[in-house]
């Protein structure tokens, strides 16, 4: 039995003519990192809220190790959570925030004393105990939350985008802190963010959320490289998403812009003259100089390059269809002209046909 | 430059009207003092304020508004700051409504308001036959209990403002939700998280409670309570000196409550600009 169970959870706020969360599964394992996914307003921040016990659920239940809590008060859920706003209590300094929770429980003064010590000592920010949270930069106001929220050894962590107000280089340093505290305390983790790289790079399994409803859940590997519809093929990473017309199920042929390319056989439940939509990740694709490859190479003119750093994009027109393909830069790399006919190649394994 | 001698211009015209302003006020708050200081011909004393002083009167009605006053404090705060709390976390669509009825002492004059107290409650309450409480004139404890009634109403514009600013200041919704999540049940979050960061509003609201209360006259004489605005009243038909003295000494603790205030509110002023930089 799985640590945390959501069973057809469905929200509809009062007034609203749509639900803002519908038909939500999910079984998470005790000590996995979970993720939810997806843009504003997708339902991911009331879905974990629905867990914290701040928004009751419309309609199924939430099971935390077998019991039901789908609505039992917040206070007594033993779930630690860290807001996107810090949330410190101003008027406590940071051992005071930190060992908030545990004085609510009554625990011995002596036991609070050595609990906040071990925290300050596992967010590395020990002298400074007896700061206000408003003398603290906000990744150590993050720190500390994240502290404050462990502290009472909650049973489940949630996290609402914890680092979106900060900037790009403590936010990388912050997240890999997160998840090395994580591992350390083994302890199941629920993560909100809109920030793709944040959700593949901690998690063990992410929930890509659309319009209140799951469009897939799987490995970061999985999602990233085998995404199941057009919606997470394009939030998650840089995707062509090209129309395309089945010629042969059988052999996988398919035709873009005129041209014949090749997936895996068969394409089950297509039929010949069906229009799919088809993914293929601009990093799978090669240039095909030699004209080596005589299947499943596109002929375009390039209309523009852009130079990302690590990677050269390059825009390449096939007919009607705008295909992106990325290049590792190097020194030696050359770069086609503006203008300049080139073709690409790509195997067959990378053409993915999406679930519409 | 020239933007600095616009600057420098647009001071002088400020400094301009805030010395008008100034002398508007000050010139008869001195002509007050100076006249509170001539009980003896021809010579300037504190004879006024010593006479003042030594009369037990004074002291009984002092005493007894500053116990009211303290009484009303704690009858406000603990009537709008839950209230102000709820309205800001769980119904704002009420805020117009609530800020409606704590606008009404503006609106009806105390002296309606102590006649319909006088009538309200000055017969036992019954219902269907079934006495609930009794008369509120009845005695003087219950008397006191509607006077300090009266003045929580008085009261309601300046505390509700306060408390609501206050509030709008924090990111109440979320600090609730992180106290909730670390176990706290309501009475936990109002003590130890919101009304510590409430201090300087809280301030603010029960010194200009306090300010009310010490002066009001209608509702204290109407009940007939020994308070300190009926005992000013009283004296000023009796005697010319007093009086001045006592409206100096009243100023005087009104400034001194206005200094705490900006002394309080200057901490958390600098603590927000700090925040903010972050």
């Amino acid at each position: 039995m799985a640590f945390l169970e959501l069973s057809g959870v469905r929200k509809i706020f009062p007034n609203a003519s749509s639900a803002a969360v519908e038909s939500f599964d999910l079984a998470v394992e005790r000590g996995e990192f979970i993720s939810f996914l997806g843009p504003s307003g997708c339902g991911k921040t009331t879905t974990l809220r629905m867990v914290a016990g701040f928004e009751t659920p419309t309609a199924g239940s939430i099971l935390m190790d077998g019991r039901d809590i789908t609505t039992v008060r917040p206070n007594q859920r033993s779930i630690g959570m860290v807001f996107q706003s810090y949330a410190l209590f101003p008027n406590m300094t940071v051992a005071g925030n930190i060992g908030f929770g545990m004085s609510v429980a009554h625990m011995p003064k002596d036991e609070i004393q050595q609990r906040v010590r071990e925290m300050l000592a596992l967010i590395k920010l020990e002298a400074l105990g007896s700061r206000y949270p408003y003398q603290l930069s906000g990744g150590q106001q993050q720190r500390v939350a994240l502290a404050r929220a462990l502290a009472i050894r909650p049973q489940l962590l949630l996290l609402d985008e914890p680092l979106s107000a900060l900037d790009a280089k403590i936010r990388v340093a912050l997240r890999t802190e997160i998840r090395a505290i994580q591992r350390q305390l083994g302890i199941t983790t629920i993560y909100v963010t809109h920030d793709q790289e944040e959700a593949l790079s901690l998690s063990d399994r992410v929930v890509v959320m659309n319009q209140g409803v799951v469009e897939q859940v799987g490995a970061p590997f999985e999602i990233y490289n085998f995404p199941k519809t057009a919606f997470v093929a394009s939030f998650v990473g840089t995707l062509n998403v090209v129309d395309a017309t089945v010629v042969d199920p059988n052999t996988g042929a398919l035709e873009v812009a005129g041209q014949r390319i090749y997936a895996l056989p068969p394409l089950a439940g297509r039929s010949a003259g069906q229009t799919v939509k088809l993914a293929l990740r601009p990093e799978l694709f090669s240039p095909d100089s030699t004209g080596l490859h005589d299947e499943n190479c596109l002929t375009g003119t390039v209309e523009n390059v852009i130079f990302l750093g690590a990677v050269v994009r390059i825009h390449l027109r096939v007919g009607e269809t705008l295909l992106l393909m990325d290049e590792f830069n190097n020194p030696n790399l050359s770069v086609p002209a503006l203008g300049a006919t080139i073709h690409l190649y790509f195997q067959r394994e990378n053409c993915l046909l999406l679930v519409q | 430059m020239h933007k600095g001698t616009g600057m420098k211009r647009f001071s002088w015209f400020a400094w301009l009207w805030f010395m008008i302003g100034a002398v508007y006020f000050i010139i008869p708050l001195w002509g007050t003092f100076v006249f509170s200081l001539q009980k003896q011909r021809g010579v300037l004393s504190f004879a006024a304020y010593q006479s003042a002083f030594a009369d037990p009167n004074f002291w009984e009605s002092f005493l007894f508004s500053n116990l009211m006053a303290l009484l009303t404090i704690m009858a406000s705060l603990l009537l709008i700051v839950p209230t102000a709390y709820w309205v800001r976390l769980r119904l704002p669509r009420l805020r117009p409504v609530v800020e409606f009825i704590t606008l009404l002492p503006f609106v009806i004059p105390p002296i309606v308001l102590v006649f319909g107290f006088l009538k309200s409650y000055s017969q036992p309450f019954t219902l269907f036959g079934i006495p609930l409480f009794p008369s509120l004139t009845s005695n003087t404890l219950l008397t006191n209990f509607l006077l300090v009634m009266g003045y929580t109403v008085l009261a309601l514009p300046y505390m509700y403002r306060a408390v609501d600013n206050g509030l709008r200041a924090m990111d109440v919704a979320t600090l609730t939700e992180a106290a909730q999540s670390l176990g706290a049940g309501w009475g936990t979050i109002l003590w130890r998280v919101i009304m510590p960061n409430l201090r300087s509003a809280l301030l603010s609201g029960a010194l200009l409670t306090f300010a009310i209360v010490v002066g009001e006259l209608a509702i204290a004489t109407f009940l007939a309570r020994p308070a300190f605005g009926p005992y000013l009243a009283l004296l000023g038909n009796h005697r010319a000196y007093e009086p001045a003295a006592l409206a100096i000494v009243s100023f005087g603790l009104t400034w001194l409550a206005m200094g705490l205030i900006n002394l309080v509110t200057r901490g958390t002023q600098a603590e927000s600009i700090v925040t903010g930089a972050h």
